[in-house]
């Protein structure tokens, strides 16, 4: 590690921090449908939204209604999702002619299984991409499916979690609040204006944003070279903002044309985390207590830092295989060190590990540096930040709603020890919310560890439909260990709805497109009908006032409980499945063995 | 639920032309009015022809210009395959190589760092040490054939070992997240420098302020890590110091 390098984690930790209090302020305003500086523009469309989407969003709704909502509209997103992309041949602005007879030979066609996965993927807010951009979509299908989903899966997300609030916040109440309200306020004041910002930011560090075409440059070295073009800036804004990830470029984040500077870098940093820190507070306003908000903070700020510097950490002191032959591992002031396979010279090693670190904390999913050639342990602490079912500020909304559910697993474990019901903000904690958070905990480590299972030991007949090359273990891009952290982190960022990959998998075939599919959408509604029953439940209840029994939430005791609580059940569920992966590959690369 | 699809759809609807539609187009048209260069793909263009974008990497074969990092994208440098080797440490593929049979004849199947290594340090007149003479690896025009370089590198018994008697910045020998990175460590460059200065038949010390003009520092001296634009650097040299 160089001073450098630390001090650039926490500049960036510096900026999430000022900018909390400000963003939860402005987010409890709008979701409170109060005037906000904006309203004098935005307030017609507003209307003219609800409108034509033919609602009344004074009309409040039960926590079913609300759910009801919520997956009426996510399946109408991947039904026009996976239309699009199924008729892209069709539609316009399709210059590389994805999808018709005159398609470039590299071209990799959009099958059904394809497009189906895609459309879960884009609809759970999750952005895994088992197709490459650059080869098979066209410009139309980026913006008209794939931004869109971009903008409202994250608006759902924001809104269940404001419908969380909502319940501890609420007494008495039958209501939790109204999704298409939700729904349309996050994407119009929130998403949108500050996605215009950033567009036009990332345009400013050389980002493109246009509609031709590739063009063909006639290189100096006397070969010629096709550079894809597009209406990447755009998409990129919100890719970030919505913690979706979906790269434009199927290098992502890290093609510079998606990721230009270390500037468009910091905010494409900063983009993920904004959204989801500000929620603490508006949590923290909500409940008249900002403390309860700020507790949430400090949990989920601790567990970042130490993920960023342990990744950091490793990803610095790079591979001891590389170090024998000659090649630096040290940093110096020509050059970053370290382990660079999958890294871009303008990121150099730390702001590659903490974006990784940040994207994975984030349920992003977007990558200025290849997961998959990380050394074994900087590539675990990624797959462990999934793995806490992404709680460390977590994705818009999601990583909220995910920390109250570990919150309210951890009033339980303390309420345990001392005998006692556990209360937390004031709503007495009981069977029915233990047993909803319990129940989302568990359904994603049963789809991450019971889908690794199957992948590592299905064997599928060799150029079968099903899974051409044969056993479902033989997709993996390494071997051995490696491989088995391939299939590992594959499942777990599906559940998690991350969309990061260890990506030399190759997860484009019917059997990994299918059980993605059913992993994300696991991940996704088996967290959020939970978390809208609770918050049903807790709007019900009367508030009780505090008594010198009751255990403080704002404090270092109730923080320390959460981040223990967090770490405890993510690493008894994944520790043995880990110790094949990672782990033994960290003691392998050591031993210089290579497979 | 049910009931709740019409507004699911009409909302869809509406969500899609406002965000997917109105949104993109309108910062399309924006991008272009405030920053037409960049929008358009930062191109670089010479006497009118596009010669490539200065934010896309590009290869460089020749000695006489600084070479940028391999490349996985494609056959290397391919902007319509961008992407990493997604090889991970424990790699035998990614540190010594890989060779495939393509219609009866041996080929590299991926050239693996070990191997870029031993042309790096002969390329640039590096010190290096190896386990065998590398006369040993040249096919008949006495040029060093990677097959059998690389089949040396896995040979289970008796492997060649190479290793560079001076520290090689990591960035030269491993490929970037994209394949299309545009810049080298300032590092890499300095290597670099001697071989392209006898190429062009100059004193390296004329060369070097081009390297310092050409180098990035990291934004603000903190964000990001310092590199050299490859193409951009490549460009000033053809200006100021053209072949004969």
């Amino acid at each position: 590690m160089t001073g450098l390098g630390a001090l650039q984690i926490l500049v960036f930790f510096g900026i999430v921090l000022v900018l909390t209090k400000p963003v939860g302020l402005y987010l409890h305003r709008v979701f409170e449908g109060e005037r906000t500086f904006l309203h004098p523009v935005l307030h017609p469309l507003e209307r003219l939204l609800y409108r034509l989407g033919g609602v009344n969003e004074q009309e409040e709704q039960t926590w079913l209604r609300y759910a009801g909502s919520l997956i009426a509209f996510s399946l109408a997103g991947f039904l026009f999702t996976y239309l699009i992309q199924r008729l892209q041949g069709w539609l316009p602005f399709n210059p590389m002619h994805f999808s018709t007879p005159q398609a470039p030979a590299f071209a990799t066609p959009l099958t059904p299984d394809l497009a189906f996965n895609t459309a879960v993927s884009f609809m759970t807010n999750t952005n895994w991409q088992a197709y490459s951009p650059d080869t098979t979509v066209s410009y139309f299908t980026q913006m008209a499916a794939l931004t869109v989903q971009n903008f409202v899966s994250a608006a759902a997300g924001i809104a269940v979690a404001i419908a969380l609030i909502r319940g501890f916040a609420r007494h008495t109440s039958r209501t939790i609040g109204n999704f298409w309200a939700d729904l349309t306020r996050g994407t119009i004041y929130v998403l949108l204006p500050l996605s215009v910002l950033a567009t036009l930011f990332f345009v400013w560090q050389g980002a493109i944003q246009n509609l031709h075409g590739p063009v063909t440059a006639h290189t100096l070295a006397g070969a010629t070279q096709t550079i894809e073009q597009g209406p990447l800036a755009s998409q990129l804004a919100i890719k970030m903002l919505g913690t979706n990830g979906g790269g434009f470029f199927n290098a992502n984040s890290a093609h510079p044309y998606e990721n230009p500077t270390p500037l468009a870098n910091e905010l494409e940093l900063v983009l993920m985390f904004v959204v989801s820190a500000g929620l603490t507070y508006t949590f923290g306003k909500a409940v008249g207590d900002p403390r309860q908000g700020w507790a949430l903070f400090a949990a989920m700020a601790i567990l970042f830092l130490a993920g960023a510097f342990a990744s950091y950490g490793f990803e610095q002191r790079g591979n001891p295989n590389l170090s024998r032959l000659g090649i630096e591992a040290a940093a110096t002031r020509g050059q970053p060190g370290g382990n660079m396979e999958g890294k871009e010279v303008r990121f150099g090693i730390a702001d590659s590990a903490l974006f990784a670190t940040v994207t994975t904390d984030a349920s992003c999913g977007a990558v200025n540096s290849m997961h998959d050639s990380y050394t074994p342990l900087g590539g675990l602490v990624p797959l462990f930040n999934i793995q806490t079912d992404e709680v460390i500020f977590g994705g818009v909304g999601a990583g909220l709603y995910s920390m109250l559910l570990y919150a309210i697993v951890a009033v339980f474990i303390g309420g345990l020890m001392v005998g006692r019901t556990p209360e937390y903000v004031g709503k007495k904690i009981e069977q029915k919310e233990v047993k909803m958070a319990i129940l989302a905990i568990l359904a994603t480590a049963v789809c991450i560890l019971g889908f690794t299972a199957l992948s590592a030991a299905l064997q599928f007949p060799v150029h079968g439909y099903w899974n051409p090359p044969g056993a479902a273990a033989a997709n993996t891009g390494n071997n051995a260990a490696h491989g088995f952290s391939e299939i590992l982190y594959a499942y777990a960022s599906g559940a998690g709805n991350n969309g990061s990959a260890f990506a030399g998998l190759n997860a484009n075939t019917p059997w990994y497109n299918l059980t993605m599919a059913l992993d994300m959408l696991i991940g996704r509604f088996l967290f959020i009908i939970p978390a809208l029953a609770i918050a049903g439940s807790l709007a019900r209840k009367k508030v009780i006032p505090s008594t010198s029994g009751t255990l403080p939430t704002t404090g270092g005791l109730f923080v320390a409980l959460l981040i223990g609580t967090v770490i405890i059940v993510s690493a008894l569920t994944y520790f043995p499945a880990l110790s094949l992966g990672p782990i033994i590959e960290h003691f392998v690369m050591h031993a210089g063995k290579l497979y | 639920m049910w009931r709740e699809l019409g507004p699911g759809f009409r909302f869809t609807l509406a969500f899609t032309v406002l965000t997917g539609l109105l949104y993109p187009l309108a910062m399309t048209g924006v991008s272009e009015l405030l920053f037409p260069r960049q929008a358009n793909g930062s191109l670089v263009r010479v006497h009118g022809r596009v010669v490539g974008s200065s934010l896309i990497g590009q290869a460089f074969p020749q000695p006489q210009y600084f070479q940028p990092r391999p490349s996985e994208a494609g056959a290397g440098y391919d902007a319509t395959q961008s992407g990493g080797s997604n090889l991970g440490p424990t790699s035998a593929k990614l540190i010594l190589g890989a060779t495939a049979t393509v219609n009866g004849k041996a080929t590299v199947a991926f050239d693996g760092i070990e191997d870029r290594l031993v042309h790096y340090c002969l390329d640039n007149g590096l010190p290096y040490r190896s386990s065998q003479p590398l006369r040993r690896f040249e096919d008949a025009e006495g040029q060093l054939d990677d097959v059998k370089l690389i089949t040396a590198f896995n040979a289970a018994h008796n492997p060649l070992v190479f290793r560079a008697a001076v520290p090689i910045p990591a960035d030269a020998v491993t490929g970037s997240a994209s394949g299309l990175d545009p810049e080298i460590s300032p590092a890499n460059a300095r290597l670099q420098l001697a071989r392209v200065a006898r190429a062009r038949g100059v004193a390296p010390g004329r060369i070097r302020p081009l390297l310092a003009r050409y180098t990035q520092p990291a934004a603000f001296g903190l964000l990001g890590a310092p590199g050299v634009n490859v193409l951009e650097l490549n460009l000033a040299l053809d200006r100021r110091f053209p072949l004969r």
